[in-house]
């Protein structure tokens, strides 16, 4: 997780600049960031997902909590453009390059994409990704190129490549190959060959789309821990296969451990919340539940108890808010402590009336 | 630690939310029962979490709220409000699909008359790849309806997996005394 001062700007004039402007600036910055690997900034919700995952956290607060909310919200509803937007990602990834003549090309391609449309550049830019123009002569109503800056940069370390792929071109290998040819939808790629390779149209579009995908093995990569050594796509997907399983196993062992915690949970959770279903569905939730649960606290001995258990709970786990972790659970183990007398039940119930 | 703190809150709201919804009224859930409850809206939530931006949340949904599955009701009450229930048929553009196989059976012609031409080593290290994408696509809900976005979609569905993970993990801690 890197982070440096150019992208850190670029990154911040990105999440400021809300109207579908195309990061030009970004592509110009290319040259300097040939060896990072940062993701471009965006919100949990957008489907560029991997730009959390590698974003440093305070960055990616702020990121996540600037826009967010609004931009979750005000976000489009997935449709096919939008999907056709972080669809065509994958292709446009060849077009970066850090020559002079790319700087060129792609300063021409961005102030062409800046007239693109707004709605759906916008959506795109929510997720910051970059927008790069194949051919500056062509303009697209429906869907801008875009493409993730740290894809585009991992191109920049290849000295420039033009190619021009066509909508059918070669599939190299296995399914997990994105089809650079959302032909429907994608103008020409115009990729320069390199030196002593061939150039033969065929194998320029295979390396671009084998490029993409390892592209996005760099991404997993780094997700999945202990991925960084490997190489070879083959044992990168074995290690991916591992975790996902690994995470799946957690998943159910977990769900099982919190079926047997107490079977009185949801008893009490039934008894006292759907009473107050109604009101609680909301985000007021955890201001509901915060001043039924200190009263609770004070009566009981036991249930402090169990109070400091959970706050040093929280405090252990810097990542979660603590504010939430008191709110969502323990008005549950707040629970637990109660037997299943009816006058605490209906004590909380009561003190969850008066709160609304 | 990744900065997964709002889908965090997301993820345990819309949860607390499913668990209260579900048919937890009933004292005699076998702890088998209440696993499966609590791991199924877990699952829901975390779909719904994700609002339906990705292939695998929706084909997970869609699964769930098929008619004849058993907890096609309690898909019901936790999502039921919400009339923009996704549905996996209207994400994946019957247009770009008939146009994606089209393109796959194109190439996949050509790569079979190169393939001779192919050293073998390259040859063995597609197949294995191929293999293990397939293996992938099992794993994955709505896997096999993804051919294009199958590592993507991967990435995205390893971070919810974690966050559930980390979500149900420090409830089962705090709530075991």
């Amino acid at each position: 997780m890197e982070s440096n001062p150019g992208t850190t700007e670029t990154r911040s004039n990105l999440t400021a600049s809300d109207g579908g402007q195309v990061t030009a600036f970004e592509s110009l910055q290319f040259t300097d960031e040939i060896h990072r690997l940062i993701l471009a900034p965006t919100t949990i919700n957008a489907s560029s997902f991997t730009a959390l995952v590698e974003l440093p956290p305070p960055q990616a607060v702020e990121l996540l909590h600037s826009p967010d909310s609004t931009k979750f919200i005000a976000a489009k509803p997935p449709n096919v453009e939008d999907f056709k937007g972080s669809f065509r990602f994958p292709s446009n990834t060849s077009l970066i390059e850090p020559d002079a003549r790319f700087s060129v090309f792609s300063g021409e391609a961005n102030n062409g994409n800046e007239n693109r449309d707004s709605p759906v550049s916008k959506i795109l830019n929510s997720n910051l990704e970059k927008a790069v123009k194949s051919e500056p002569a062509e303009t697209e109503s429906a869907q801008p190129l875009v493409s993730d800056p740290p894809v585009e940069k991992r191109r920049i370390k290849r000295k420039g490549r033009e190619n021009k792929v066509k909508g059918s071109t070669k599939k190299s290998k296995t399914a997990v190959n994105e089809s650079s040819e959302d032909a429907e939808k994608l103008p020409y790629v115009h990729v320069r060959a390199r030196r002593g390779q061939a150039t033969d149209s065929h194998s320029l579009a295979e390396r671009a789309r084998r490029e993409k995908i390892n592209a996005r093995m760099k991404f997993l990569q780094e997700l999945v821990p202990g991925c960084n050594k490997i190489s070879g796509t083959a044992l990168v997907l074995d290690e991916i296969i591992n975790h996902v399983q690994s995470l799946q196993r957690q998943v159910e062992f977990l769900s099982m451990r919190l079926a047997a915690v107490n079977p009185r949970i949801d008893f009490n959770l039934d008894s006292v919340f759907t009473s107050e279903s109604g009101s609680l569905m909301d985000s007021n939730f955890p201001g509901l539940v915060m001043p039924v649960m200190w009263p609770e606290v004070q009566g009981d001995g036991h249930r402090q108890q169990y109070q400091h258990q959970w706050n040093s709970d929280a405090l252990q786990q810097p990542v979660w808010g603590r504010e939430v972790h008191n709110n969502y659970i323990t008005p549950e183990k707040s629970l637990l402590t109660y037997d299943s007398s009816a006058n605490s039940v209906t004590l909380q119930a009561n003190q969850l009336k008066m709160e609304l | 630690m990744r900065p997964h703190s709002s889908l965090k809150q997301e993820f345990l709201k819309k949860w607390i939310m499913g668990l209260q919804r579900c048919s937890f009224s009933k004292k005699n859930m076998s702890i088998l029962e209440r696993r499966k409850t609590i791991k199924f809206s877990a699952d829901i939530a975390m779909a719904s979490a994700r609002n339906g931006t990705t292939c695998w949340s929706r084909a997970l949904i869609s699964n769930a709220s098929k008619d004849g599955s058993n907890n096609h009701h309690l898909v019901k009450q936790m999502l039921g409000p919400e009339s923009n229930r996704p549905t996996v048929a209207a994400n994946i553009a019957p247009t770009r699909r008939a146009l994606v196989c089209k393109k796959i059976v194109k190439q996949s012609r050509r790569i079979r008359r190169r393939r001779r031409k192919c050293v073998a080593t390259s040859s063995i290290a597609k197949h294995l790849v191929r293999k293990r994408t397939q293996i992938l696509k099992s794993l994955i809900p709505g896997g096999e309806l993804m051919k294009i976005r199958l590592i993507e979609e991967t990435l995205d569905y390893i971070a919810s997996l974690i966050v559930q993970v980390d979500v149900m993990r420090s409830l089962a801690r705090a709530s075991e005394p």
